[in-house]
């Protein structure tokens, strides 16, 4: 029994408690393998499948194509298996009771927010680039045959393979953040979806130029903007789309820490 | 030390905790008693500043819990033994929660050798049975070797090794001066392990005293007398101001006289008695009793009511 001086809990130790956390459950690994089989197979097959159908392709699908955005067709499950991995993050321990114990360790509970956002995202990061690469450069390989290949160096290319990482991390930002506010796993899966899939459906279906109005500041549209070699002419351009991805994992962060503080554990 | 004033606790319109206070003190084994639905978690967790109470205040070693800096080295709590990830081991849990307060990796060994799991270390704990969930959350509670100890149902799933373990481990932490506050349901496993006692019912304070002095208060407390002339020493001892309940195999349960008053009575008249046995209520009786007017569920029948007073 020891008497410790006051020290205040350190943002270090928070951040290894949520690290030992995320490295020591199977999910963390399972969503990435996902993610990655997902984005790059799923990029390869289109990516072949384009090749072997360039022959027989209208003179306008051929003058928009676009080499880079072809390969990331995937994003659109990887995005869920990145969500997953954002709302298992807190919503498991919710589920099992664990966050009594983590709140009762450290009661600054935006701490624990905060720290968990951290080890998320610069995990999420830095496995979303690597997808990101990986699924550029094998659908790169599967569209060379027609010679319909570019290179990083192509204009653009560079920036949408960042973006497609980029876009990935935001996503399980978002799951974190919903997570963290419905604390349930099955529910914050589920308004995952209905961010990623129903929302854009809804706002397309609007008439215009509502649809585009709106649409341009959908996450999805938005990263499409932030990714492909031809944006569409309706939405923002790349740079300020990429501030409205940005903005989806600001706000999903900043629910959860607003709510995290106003709710019994 | 833990103290708690004045606290109240609403879910909506339904009342958990409702104007509470109690203060449990250090160097013994404090149990809090109550029936399922008392509040006990609610009160519990309030103290660890898990949920907001809404009006009054607790403290633990005279501060907010939320306002300790490290609170594992202040007070450690086992709420359920099931809040665990079940695919993480039995070290990783432990890992985890120590970083959060700068306790390393040679008190994770500590704690685990402790409560007797360093053989599963490495096991992920979905494959634990309750009994060893239970040593891990103790081992939890314990990573901070801190002053205070709180812990909820922590009997319920141990085998009687562990049962026995668990008392003992208790008393030790008690005797070496920490603050040792266990909640229960089960009134003859308080009279094992506590000291002292803290009964709240419908979230109120029912009683708060040492355990001898719990059970001299509770009011079923009468002399049983068998004698061959009982007819004659019913009417004898009436007269003398106690109050004489015929029992059903013959005796006489006498309350207002004690056990030497009757005694001396049935020698002067020259009544033989063939039994003479002050009785107690037994702490289980008195828990019921005094919780009777509390219990949220109760089923009806003559296996559960209570004697009559």
């Amino acid at each position: 029994m020891t008497t410790i001086a006051a020290v205040p809990a350190r943002a270090r130790d928070v951040l290894a408690s949520e690290w030992i956390k995320f490295r020591s459950v199977r999910s963390t690994y399972l969503t990435l393998l996902l993610a990655a089989v997902a984005a790059v197979s799923i990029g390869y097959l289109v990516t072949h499948s384009d090749a072997a159908h360039w022959s027989t392709m209208t003179a306008q699908a051929r003058a928009t194509f676009d080499a880079v955005g072809d390969s990331f067709t995937g994003l659109g499950i990887a995005q869920l298996a990145f969500g997953a991995l954002g709302v298992l993050a807190i919503s498991s321990e919710y589920a099992t009771g664990l966050i009594r114990t983590t709140f009762a360790s450290v009661p600054r509970r935006r701490a624990v927010i905060a720290a968990k956002a951290a080890v998320v995202g610069v995990v999420s990061l830095l496995a979303g680039e690597l997808i990101a690469f990986a699924t550029f450069f094998t659908g790169q390989q599967a569209l060379s045959g027609q010679h319909l290949n570019v290179t990083l160096a192509h204009p653009g290319a560079l920036r949408g393979v960042l973006a497609a990482g980029f876009y990935l991390a935001v996503m399980a930002w978002v799951g974190l953040g919903l997570g963290a506010v419905i604390r349930h796993t099955a529910g914050a899966m589920t308004a995952m979806t209905g961010v990623v899939f129903l929302l854009p459906t809804i706002v397309g279906a609007l008439p215009a130029p509502w649809n585009s109005d709106i649409g341009r500041f959908t996450v999805n549209h938005a990263a499409q903007q932030t990714i492909a070699q031809y944006p569409h002419p309706g939405y923002f351009s790349a740079g300020p789309s990429f501030l409205v991805v940005a903005g989806y994992a600001a706000a999903a962060i900043t629910a959860a820490a607003f709510m995290i503080t106003r709710r019994d554990a | 030390m833990i103290e708690v004033h004045e606290l109240t606790k609403r879910y909506g319109s339904a009342v958990a905790v409702d104007g509470l206070s109690f203060t449990v003190h250090p160097g013994r084994v404090t149990g809090f008693l109550g029936p399922n639905g008392a509040g006990k978690s609610t009160t519990m967790r309030v103290i660890l500043g898990l949920d907001a109470p809404t009006s009054g205040w607790a403290t633990v070693s005279g501060r907010p819990y939320q306002r300790l800096a490290r609170p594992l080295h202040q007070a450690g709590a086992l709420l359920d033994a099931g809040a665990v990830h079940g695919g993480r081991t039995a070290r990783d849990h432990l890992l985890a929660i120590a970083a959060s307060n700068g306790i390393g990796a040679r008190r994770v060994a500590d704690v685990l050798g402790l409560v007797g799991l360093d053989g599963v270390a490495g096991r992920r704990v979905r494959g634990f049975s309750l009994g060893m969930k239970q040593r891990l959350g103790i081992a939890a509670a314990l990573l901070g070797d801190p002053p205070v100890l709180m812990f909820d149902e922590p009997v319920n799933g141990l085998d009687p090794e562990g049962i026995h373990w668990i008392r003992g481990l208790f008393k030790s932490l008690a005797a070496e001066g920490r603050t040792i506050f266990v909640s229960s349901h089960l009134m003859s496993e308080m009279a094992l392990t506590a000291e002292h006692l803290i009964v709240i019912g419908r979230g109120r304070l029912v009683a708060d005293a040492a355990i001898e002095e719990f059970v001299r208060q509770s009011s079923r407390r009468d002399v049983l007398v068998r004698s061959p002339a009982g007819g004659a020493l019913a009417g004898l001892l009436s007269r003398q101001g106690g109050a004489v309940t015929a029992e059903t195999d013959g005796g006489l349960a006498v309350t207002g006289l004690d056990a030497a008053a009757i005694g001396d009575l049935a020698r002067a008249h020259g009544i033989t008695l063939h039994e003479l046995t002050p009785r107690h209520a037994s702490l289980e009786e008195a828990f019921m009793e005094l919780t009777q007017d509390s219990v949220d569920y109760r089923a009806s029948g003559p296996g559960i009511s209570r004697k009559a007073a």
